[in-house]
């Protein structure tokens, strides 16, 4: 064995055999020195990422013996990997990321881990086991489950318009193909997808996609959108052409102040929560900062919000 | 008798407004040929590829402005999109009625657009650069002004609860129909701004000085045409229209969101070059891009119709606007 391999395997076994020795936590965790978390955000150009921040925020202000750092990668994943390092330079107690990518922020988050910090990744993986805690959503599930609602309150019958998000991405291939899993076309022969368009998920793009769908079928029971701002982009071309009352629309994600409040509006008919689990990594972290044993992987469940259910906060689904 | 018909031919063929015109023609032709069950003969669909190409529109009129002095402005979809957030703050959190939201909002874009054009025209940075750099700095007012969140009607008020307002009236004027219901109210902002444009250009003395500065600055400068005046009115016109423009999206969105007009800028650009005004500058006019607006609308609008997948959309948009952009060269 030469000195380098040697060199290696120390590094690797290093963290294993000192990880209980030491103490984890560098902060005591008391109100007077809170433990500190650092929040690597990959982007807040979107407001479902605005969200989880918010989320987080929030859940993190309601212990006295904790403080949280944000950043924000602004999509870059190497900027990224520099706010974790930064992170593991600083000393903080534990690291919170929502990655913008898996390969590039590996290595990163597994050397914080190597070195005892305890790491909470959310919403996107990274790849391998360096890390104490996965938390996220399954779009092929909610898309699942969104199909499902839909098969169930056309009984069967029916014509639907699907919008799609940007089908390069995984979240839209996930949507698409967990909707078409729910409503089993197969089975159902009078369900009929009569319109596809992708708009990527941009609103301006929805409603020209939804005109097109307009025009060339009379006959329209449900929209299907991949996200809340596509189904009410659909809403505001159905509305144009004085058709909105003909059919249902029905979109994903479900963010407080933008799919809950077309419901809570009447635009939207229903739509299905994407979590954003930042509430729930901070009482994960919480526990990590306890010593207490976390799960590797927690994957979260979704809920339905409709007029009816909407003061209650909607129904979990399980 | 026969030879000066033929004459007149060959003179017209090579009119750019001839060629911009036989394009559309042709894409209408496409249209027709690709009708989705008969639907591309409806007025509906005509009128709603008018709505959805007026707000690109608007920034187009401004563009060729800008494109006429041999510039350039990336700022416009940042400029939009700061537009739309500052409105919908205005009107919607802030309750002002719109006879003064409106102004502000178009003097806010106007005053970025000078800023652009004084960096232009008094220290001689690229406008490629300057507008690039206005690009990112209005998205990121955008952001600042909204907290990174959509304006909407759900309102926070002081004590920190949520409180939803109705839409003032100007939204749903903005995003309604006239003449019973065949023609929305952007087309005609839109149509208006190239109105606005088409006297700027071909009645104002102004018009005569923009041209004369994108045909040769120099040659401008000695003759006697305040450059840097020209190109500061330029550049503030542009501003002017891409906050119209963002008015106009706010409205149709019910919200001032600060990510919207992501990457409008190139859809202006393309419109002002398909129509035949040429980047080189000097040359060029506002019923080009008019024309321009209306072929790339109607392709958009088949590719929806006929709901081709956005990979196809993409091949064939970059291979028409190569193909429209070689026709109009073709009459050199």
């Amino acid at each position: 064995m030469s000195y380098r391999s040697a060199a290696l395997l120390c590094f690797c076994l290093s963290p294993a055999l000192g990880c209980d020795s030491e103490s984890r936590a560098r902060h005591a965790g008391t109100p007077d020195d809170p433990w500190v978390i650092g929040m690597s955000q990959c982007n807040l150009g979107e407001p479902w990422r605005v969200q989880m921040d918010a989320d987080v925020r929030a859940a993190a202000d309601r212990h006295s013996n904790l403080r949280v750092i944000f950043k924000d990668a602004q999509n870059e994943s190497l900027l990224q990997r520099a706010q974790v390092e930064e992170f593991v330079e600083q000393g903080v107690d534990l690291i919170i990321i929502s990655p913008k990518e898996a390969a590039p922020l590996t290595r990163p988050v597994a050397e914080a881990y190597q070195r005892g910090i305890p790491v909470i990744v959310l919403d996107r993986a990274v790849q391998g086991d360096q890390y104490t805690t996965f938390i996220g959503a399954d779009n092929v599930q909610i898309g699942r489950e969104a199909g499902r609602w839909i098969k169930e309150k056309l009984g069967g019958n029916g014509k639907m318009v699907e919008l799609k998000g940007l089908m390069t991405s995984v979240p839209g291939q996930d949507r698409n193909q967990g909707f078409l899993q729910g409503v089993e076309l197969d089975n159902n022969p009078g369900l009929e997808i009569v319109f596809s368009g992708e708009m990527k998920w941009l609103e301006p793009d929805a409603r020209r996609e939804m005109e097109s769908a307009l025009a060339t079928n009379p006959d329209i029971d449900v929209v299907y959108a991949h996200n809340d701002p596509g189904a009410h982009g659909a809403w505001l071309a159905a509305r144009a052409a004085g058709r909105e009352d003909e059919m249902i629309f029905v979109g994903i994600d479900a963010l407080p102040h933008e799919g809950q409040q077309y419901v809570r509006q009447n635009m939207l008919d229903a739509t299905f929560l994407y979590p954003t689990g930042g509430a729930e990594a901070i009482d994960i972290a919480l526990a990590i900062l306890r010593g207490e044993e976390a799960p590797k992987h927690i994957v979260l469940g979704t809920r339905l919000f409709t007029r009816e259910n909407m003061d209650r906060g909607g129904d979990p689904i399980q | 008798m026969s030879v000066d018909w033929q004459v007149r031919l060959k003179q017209w063929w090579a009119l750019p407004v001839t060629r911009a015109l036989l394009a559309l023609l042709l894409m209408i032709v496409i249209g027709g040929l690709f009708n989705a069950d008969g639907a591309f003969f409806r007025w509906s669909i005509h009128r709603d590829m008018l709505r959805q190409v007026s707000v690109f529109g608007i920034l187009a009129c401004g563009m060729t402005v800008v494109i006429i002095t041999a510039g350039i402005d990336l700022s416009v979809s940042s400029v939009l999109a700061l537009a739309a957030v500052c409105f919908a703050w205005f009107t919607l959190p802030l309750d002002w009625p719109a006879i003064i939201a409106i102004p502000v909002v178009v003097a806010v874009g106007a005053a970025l657009g000078s800023v652009s054009g004084a960096l232009v025209a008094r220290m001689g940075i690229q406008p490629f650069i300057v507008t690039l750099a206005m690009m990112v700095f209005a998205r990121g007012l955008a952001k600042v002004v909204s907290g990174g969140q959509k304006i909407t009607n759900y309102v926070a008020e002081a004590d920190g609860s949520m409180r939803l307002v109705d839409h003032p009236p100007i939204f749903d004027l903005i995003d309604s129909r006239i003449l019973g219901g065949n023609l929305s109210i952007v087309t005609i902002v839109f149509l208006l701004c190239v109105l606005v444009t088409w006297i700027v250009l071909a009645r104002l003395r102004l018009g005569r000085y923009i041209y004369a500065v994108g045909g040769n600055q120099e040659a401008a400068r000695l003759s006697g045409v305040p450059v840097r005046r020209t190109l500061i009115t330029s550049y503030a016109l542009s501003g002017f229209f891409a906050a119209i423009a963002g008015i106009c999206q706010a409205a149709q969105e019910t919200h001032g969101d600060p990510e919207t007009g992501m990457a409008y800028e190139l859809d202006a650009i393309a419109m002002v070059v398909i129509g035949g005004t040429t980047l080189a500058g000097g040359k060029g006019s506002v019923v080009l891009t008019l024309i321009g607006v209306l072929t790339i609308g109607y392709l958009q609008k088949i590719l929806s119709l006929n709901a081709a997948p956005e990979a196809t959309r993409l091949v064939l948009t970059g291979a028409i606007i190569i193909c429209a952009v070689l026709f109009q060269r073709g009459r050199k």
